[in-house]
């Protein structure tokens, strides 16, 4: 028997690469905003819509936080332009692309 | 002896007499005179058989004899006498009421009523005193001409003349029905009502008269306005009064008018009290009918228009509510009605219950228990929301449409969120009284304390309000729509089916916006997601397919903004896999910082099968894609191998997933003894009749299995619904409830319910709770004694 698939309507998930989770993890529980602590994949308070209209922000601090929720924190003056996380002045991480899609532990994980 | 002194009066006595009927006169020639006079007025006066004629007499003869009588004082001594000997003759009136009344009773003939009657009043116009002699010896004459009568009359008289007015009112002249004719007396009838009259039997028998009219009121109503819902029929019924009854009334009620004026105003009183008969029994029968006029709504509005004006003269209200809500306890909220059919009927009943009455005082009543019944259902959210967005193909007038109705505005003020549509759609928390309103009304009296006025137009938002809060309905919305849209495809290889396919969307879009209106922006915020992500995974898989080209179209999905998925542990095999991974790659390459995780058990898969004898092209879920995949690699396989080829799924979707390939003739039950419960692959079909049987048996044997599988509930859904959630929600609970339970031994339930309350994110309600301790207890971890809840050790 030869079985040919000619169509196949799937459905699948998306998911942020953060790089630092399994992206094999089973339960689907992603990481959330340490700003928000709405999931990645959520969006943040100001936004409406996931996804591309709500994207995440990578520092070379390996935290990563939704954009608006950072830009915002940014702004503020008690910021001092630091992540919220560990205090060091904020740098955007270059994202590399393929680097994203490799399997396994993100470089700086 | 007598005295002397008793001699002495009696003679100044008879001296008296003598001197008065004597007069002045010589001799005795007064007396003479005065007993001529008496005896030709006895004579006169005596009652003689019907027969017999009366004895010629000249007028004034008579004058002077009675004068003569009168002068004497002896005229009240006549009149006595006259009627001492009416008394005597009377058995001759009595012999014919009894003649008459006996063939009356034996051929209930109502015209020997008629000719009884008739005769009467020739024996008391053959009786009866000149005219000329005064009113005082007539009208005394009369009243004991009358009770005699009545002392003589049957009791089966009644009846008979019942039934004597009834053939008259049934033989009614219609032709003079206008009011001018009120008074004419050329009707068939009229003689036989002066002949009532003359007797005195109208003021006797005005009851049973008036009973006749309401009779045929009653029975003329039943007659023609039963199942007659289509059209009013008040104005109907009032023309046909007017026609038939009114001139029967004429003879009983008017009768002595003069003019047309005069009648109408002693028809005055009577005519209101049969018209009021009229609306009695009408609304009676619309009362009794009224059910079945809501079931029949909008084809029945004409009955409804008749109740209304009915019930606004006839205080029926009370009994229309216990109808109702006897009938709807009798007929509709019992286990065997659908709860699409009971929400229909209810919705038709807010719709009838306004129409009879706006402020909606006998909704509330009658609304009251249908609503309590829908509440404890289970399935009732499902239904309304199904309902809400039309989901069903068999009722195309869904609520949604009638929330868009302008007709059902009623111009109630709004916040106007939504351009003209915002008027109806008016979230129901908004809507407080208006104090400044100067078009307010009380409430209506019979309102009771708890009535609360619902706005007129808004029958969503009552159906909506049957539940305390909405959340439950946006979820369930949710579950809908996600089962919706993720049965429609994402793309699809011909240009007609891709219309169809963006209509699909589009119509989900236009029915969220509208509910949007209702339930508010923030609510349905998710299906917004839920939508967009439909229009963007068309767009990235164009972009896709335009790169390369693949079998797969995945709806890609925001998972924290559907509603929870079922979860299954199906992975693929063979080439499924493969295709997932080249789709995940390309994806990759197209979004860089995201990545796909396939749902593998959800979607369609269109195969297209190559076998040895036959080529097989079939649509199919991913469970029975991945058994054939399984196939291909080898011929045989039993079932637990194949649930484990696929990374474990539970056995009953398996089965059922066997029985598809079964039914395709694809997979057969091997019969051998030694390969009992495997299946193979049938790649020639046997000749016919030459394995029928045992296939034949296979199918039934399989589902057989399914069919058990499914009687214990696992039907396959994509989205869990909103009950399921619920359940899986309490499961995270159930450890707090579990650990409390071990510490502090047995609690009641508001101490459980109130300790969970620390819990984060608990919103349970104490109800909520004690149906999952219920559950928890028929599955044995839990009991429950005097109220106390405790671990099953």
């Amino acid at each position: 028997m030869k079985i040919t698939v000619k169509h196949w309507h799937a459905v699948a998930q998306w998911r942020w690469d953060t790089g630092n989770s399994d992206p094999d993890d089973a339960d689907g529980e992603g990481d959330v905003c340490g700003i928000c602590r709405v999931p990645f994949e959520g969006c943040c308070p100001s936004c409406k819509m996931p996804g591309d209209d709500c994207p995440l922000i990578w520092g070379e601090c390996t935290h990563v936080f939704h954009l608006h929720c950072l830009l915002k924190w940014l702004g503020t003056v008690a910021s001092k332009q630091q992540c919220p996380m560990d205090r060091r002045t904020w740098v955007t991480a270059e994202r590399r692309v393929g680097e994203a899609s490799a399997p396994g532990p993100a470089a700086d994980s | 002896m007598a005295s002397d002194a008793l001699r002495s009066q009696v003679a100044a006595k008879w001296q008296e007499a003598f001197g008065r009927l004597n007069k002045n006169e010589q001799g005795i020639a007064g007396l003479m005179a005065f007993s001529k006079a008496w005896n030709l007025a006895l004579a006169l006066l005596h009652p003689r058989k019907l027969d017999e004629p009366k004895e010629p007499a000249d007028i004034d003869t008579i004058k002077t004899a009675f004068t003569v009588i009168n002068a004497g004082r002896r005229l009240p001594f006549l009149l006595e006498t006259f009627l001492e000997e009416l008394q005597k003759h009377y058995y001759l009136v009595q012999m014919d009421v009894e003649e008459y009344m006996s063939r009356f009773e034996e051929t209930e003939d109502p015209d020997f009523v008629r000719k009884l009657v008739l005769r009467l009043v020739a024996w008391f116009k053959h009786w009866a005193p000149m005219s000329e002699l005064g009113t005082t010896i007539y009208s005394a004459y009369t009243l004991s001409f009358q009770t005699h009568l009545f002392s003589i009359v049957p009791p089966s008289f009644a009846r008979g003349f019942k039934v004597l007015i009834a053939s008259t009112l049934a033989t009614s002249n219609s032709s003079t029905a206008t009011s001018d004719s009120a008074i004419e007396t050329d009707d068939l009838n009229a003689p036989i009502w002066q002949a009532f009259e003359t007797l005195g039997l109208i003021d006797r028998y005005e009851t049973i008269i008036a009973t006749i009219g309401y009779e045929f009121i009653e029975q003329h109503v039943l007659e023609a306005c039963t199942g007659e819902w289509s059209r009013p029929m008040l104005v109907e019924l009032r023309d046909w009064m007017s026609d038939k009854v009114v001139p029967w009334m004429v003879l009983i009620y008017a009768r002595g008018a003069a003019n047309a004026d005069e009648a109408r105003v002693m028809l005055q009183g009577v005519g209101s009290r049969f018209d009021f008969h009229i609306n009695k029994t009408l609304c009676d029968l619309r009362t009794r009918e009224i059910f079945d006029i809501i079931i029949d709504f909008p084809e029945s509005s004409g009955a409804l228009y008749d109740l209304r004006d009915c019930l606004q003269r006839v205080d029926q209200r009370p009994a229309l509510v216990k109808a109702l809500r006897q009938a709807n306890r009798k007929r509709l909220l019992h286990p065997g009605a659908d709860t699409k059919l009971i929400l229909s009927q209810y919705v038709a009943t807010i719709k009838c219950l306004r129409l009879i009455d706006p402020p909606g005082v006998l909704l509330f009543k009658v609304a009251d228990p249908i609503r309590r019944y829908l509440r404890d259902r289970p399935d009732t959210i499902r239904c309304i929301v199904a309902n809400l967005v039309g989901d069903d193909s068999d009722s195309p007038d869904s609520l949604l449409d009638d929330t868009l109705d302008p007709s059902g505005t009623g111009g109630v003020g709004g916040s106007g969120t939504g351009g003209n549509n915002g008027q109806l759609l008016v979230n129901p928390a908004t809507l407080v009284d208006d104090y400044s309103d100067p078009n307010w009304d009380p409430e209506p009296i019979d309102a009771g304390p708890e009535f609360r006025a619902n706005k007129p137009g808004d029958v969503l938002s009552t159906l909506v309000s049957i539940y305390d809060s909405q959340d439950l309905f946006v979820k369930e919305l949710q579950v809908l729509l996600a089962q919706r849209l993720l049965s429609i495809p994402i793309s699809s290889s011909d240009q007609t089916s891709n219309a169809e396919i963006v209509e699909k969307i589009e119509k989900e879009r236009r029915n969220v916006e509208i509910l949007k209106l209702r339930f508010g922006e923030a609510a349905l915020g998710v299906c917004e997601v839920m939508l967009r992500d439909m229009t963007d995974s068309r767009r990235i898989d164009a972009h896709i397919q335009g790169v390369q080209e693949n079998v797969v179209h995945p709806t890609i999905i925001s998972q924290h903004f559907w509603p929870a998925l079922e979860s299954s542990s199906l992975s693929m095999p063979g080439q499924f896999s493969a295709l997932q991974q080249t789709y995940s790659t390309a994806f990759n390459t197209f979004k860089p910082d995201k990545r796909l995780k396939f749902l593998p058990h959800l979607g369609t898969i269109t195969l297209h099968l190559e076998l040895e004898d036959r080529d097989l092209e079939v649509t199919v879920p991913p469970l029975e894609a991945a058994f054939i995949e399984l196939f291909a690699e080898k011929n045989t396989w039993s079932l637990e191998q194949l649930m484990e080829g696929v990374g474990g799924v539970d056995r009953g979707s398996a089965l059922k997933a066997l029985l598809t390939w079964i039914d395709h003739g694809v997979v057969e039950e091997c019969v051998d003894e030694e390969r009992e419960g495997l299946f193979r692959l049938v790649e020639v079909v046997k000749e016919k009749g030459e394995d029928e049987g045992a296939g034949g048996l296979a199918r039934q044997g399989v589902a057989a299995q399914v069919q058990a599988q499914e009687a214990g509930g696992a039907g396959v859904q994509p989205a869990a619904s909103a009950q399921q959630q619920q359940a899986e929600q309490m499961r995270v609970y159930w450890k707090f409830i579990e650990g409390m339970l071990t510490n502090l031994g047995g609690l009641p339930i508001d101490r459980i319910q109130s300790m969970l309350r620390f819990a984060p994110g608990y919103d349970q309600t104490v109800e909520q709770l004690s149906l999952f301790l219920e559950a928890a207890r028929r599955e044995g971890v839990v009991v429950c004694r005097e109220g106390v809840w405790k671990l099953n050790k």
